[in-house]
């Protein structure tokens, strides 16, 4: 979103509309977020990508950088998902219904989604990342979407069954008969019914068709750096893989310069590159 | 067309500007010169061999200013722009031309830092050429040099007692109304120092292919080589004109989100929450440094990240010399086949 004058460090004032816990262990807390002035929610969603980030900001806490687990026919709120680790996340998990917070974004690239229409996608996310690969699979399903995209594949792996999130969401979509889920843990469990082990090997057991498909890849870096060599063995060219980037980020406009990948910035170029991209950057993540 | 200005006339124009401008001018302060605002009885410091310690950057990016103030009951409001104007007297064309490379992250077309980009309008910019070039610069290897005039709306060479003035911009020559207009001569003369200083100035390091070579020499032992007597104190960023990263805290006693100048050369720069650190060692950090400078730059605006001012090679407190690391880079082999 251009700032056209506007301060791009001035956080547009929202508060909390919901909070919950989604994970059994307490550690990841959703919120969703309304706008406290409806000029502004017109403006958010007139620019907003499901792929893109936010940085929330807890006042006298700073700031931390979330990526939006929402889709914009939702309503006019924002979700985000948390993982309770420093001191900006932990502050984000102590706020009740009505809190004030602060918000800056939309930020950063989204998935090209023009580009992907008329292709069959395999979204493959891993842990907590799975949230804006959650925004896009709301996204797809809205009947104005879904037609625009050939078949579309969920696969979707968390340490215990216990750390999945969204579960109700995705309990449905087992139902759907536009879709394919693939759910996976890494250890077993009673009473699991899904996969078992890591995401690159559910991949290799799945065997997405390449045919006229892209893949979007988000996880952590040791499940990124496995997945996407099993999808190049597949046979997915690297023009038609994705995956979402994370680094430290305190501006989130390409001025503070730490999330830089050689000449690129993560927040401004990113987050969200193709693997011929990176590629061609240098590996300093 | 070229003015003329008497250096015992120096004084009294600087106060007439006063009138007008708050005149930032190189002062002395605790053994180093700064740019310090020019007040009743002000001695310049004019040593030509040296830039001031801290680059004028300061001046439209301090090194800490609050970004947000925050009002009651968890609101906040932005902290507004400096508009009030502002000349900047007597700064060197290595530190001008950095603004003009900082004015490419700060005014990109997509999110303009209004901050920067208000004391930039508001602030006029003449320059004092180096007719006796400082020994650690090295601007003319980097495409800048002693008379170079980017980022300047006035620049000043001098022949002994008087200033040639060469207005490069409106905003210059705004400045300079009173004074009488150099004779062909006189021109000829400043042209004559200005190339002289230029010859005078060896080649520090080839900077043809060397951007391929720090590309190529990513995974390279030469990173650990030419980073293991760094202590990783930071001086060369700091002091560094095109350097501009920065943090961002709340600063919650204070009530304000501040940001503060920041340097890739630190550990917590890179480090994230869950404990990964893209860049754990210096080894790690030297190469974002020098890659940042003399790769990275150039993918962005086709321009070397570097003026050649010489600061962080005349601060490192260990003698690191930014120039022998690019002559030995210049020595790597083209092509490294990466595991």
């Amino acid at each position: 979103m251009p700032n056209e004058g506007r301060s791009p460090y001035l956080p547009i004032p929202m508060h909390v509309l919901h909070a919950y816990y989604e994970s059994t262990d307490n550690s990841l807390k959703t919120l969703e977020l309304s706008f406290d002035d409806p000029q502004d929610a017109r403006e958010f969603f007139a620019a907003f990508n499901p792929g893109q980030f936010c940085l929330l900001s807890v006042i006298g806490k700073g700031e931390s950088a979330l990526g939006v687990a929402s889709a914009a026919w939702e309503g006019d709120f924002v979700r985000f998902t948390a993982q309770k680790l420093g001191s900006v996340t932990t502050a984000l998990h102590a706020l009740k219904p009505g809190d004030p917070i602060g918000m800056r974004g939309p930020l950063g690239n989204g998935f090209p989604l023009e580009e992907w229409k008329g292709k069959n996608l395999v979204i493959i996310g891993g842990g907590c990342a799975f949230s804006t690969l959650y925004a896009l699979t709301k996204h797809l399903h809205h009947p104005s979407n879904r037609g625009d995209y050939g078949k579309l594949t969920v696969i979707y792996g968390t340490r215990t069954s216990g750390l999945c999130m969204y579960k109700q969401d995705i309990a449905a979509w087992h139902q759907r008969d536009d879709m394919e889920v693939h759910q996976a843990i890494d250890v077993p469990e009673q009473d699991w019914l899904h996969h078992v082990g890591y995401v690159p090997d559910v991949v290799k057991e799945v065997r997405p068709s390449p045919v006229n498909s892209v893949a979007v890849v988000c996880g952590p870096p040791i499940m990124t750096k496995f997945t996407l060599p099993a999808l190049v063995e597949l046979g997915f060219p690297p023009e038609t893989i994705f995956t979402s980037l994370e680094k430290r980020m305190k501006c989130g406009v390409g001025k503070c310069g730490r999330c830089n990948l050689g000449p690129k910035y993560i927040c401004k170029d990113g987050p969200v590159f193709s693997l011929a991209e990176l590629n061609a950057l240098p590996a300093d993540l | 067309m070229n003015l003329i200005l008497k250096k015992d006339h120096l004084k009294h124009l600087l106060n007439a500007w006063r009138q007008d401008y708050e005149v930032y001018a190189p002062q002395s302060l605790q053994n180093f010169t700064h740019f310090l605002p020019l007040q009743d009885g002000f001695e310049l410091a004019f040593d030509k061999a040296h830039n001031t310690r801290i680059p004028p950057k300061a001046l439209f990016l301090p090194t800490s200013e609050a970004l947000l103030k925050f009002t009651r009951f968890g609101g906040y409001e932005e902290v507004p722009s400096e508009t009030a104007p502002r000349l900047i007297f007597g700064i060197h064309p290595c530190d001008a031309h950095a603004m003009t490379m900082l004015d490419t992250v700060f005014e990109q077309e997509r999110y303009t830092d209004p901050l920067w980009k208000a004391r930039r309008e508001a602030t006029v910019v003449v320059g004092l050429g180096c007719d006796e070039p400082c020994k650690t610069g090295f601007c003319t290897t980097v495409g800048s040099g002693p008379f170079n005039h980017a980022g300047l709306d006035a620049i000043l060479t001098d022949l002994g007692e008087i200033f040639l003035v060469e207005i490069l911009t409106d905003k210059g020559e705004y400045l300079f109304t009173q004074l009488e207009t150099a004779s062909e001569d006189q021109s000829m003369q400043a042209s004559e120092v200005q190339q002289a200083a230029k010859a005078s100035m060896p080649i520090a390091f080839e900077t043809e292919g060397l951007k391929q070579k720090l590309d190529q020499n990513f995974a390279s032992p030469y990173w650990e080589e030419v980073s293991r007597s760094c202590l990783g104190c930071g001086v060369c960023t700091f002091l560094c004109p095109t350097c501009f990263c920065f943090d961002i805290v709340d600063e919650a006693q204070r009530g304000e989100r501040v940001r503060n100048w920041d340097t890739c050369m630190f550990r917590t720069y890179s480090l994230e929450a869950s404990g990964h650190n893209p860049r754990p060692s210096r080894v790690e950090r030297t190469r974002q440094r020098l890659s940042h400078k003399y790769s990275y730059w150039l993918d962005q605006i086709n321009q070397i990240g570097c003026t050649g001012c010489g600061r962080c090679v005349r601060y490192c407190p260990v003698g690191l010399d930014i120039r022998a690391m690019l002559r030995k880079a210049h020595q790597l082999p083209s092509e490294v086949l990466h595991a």
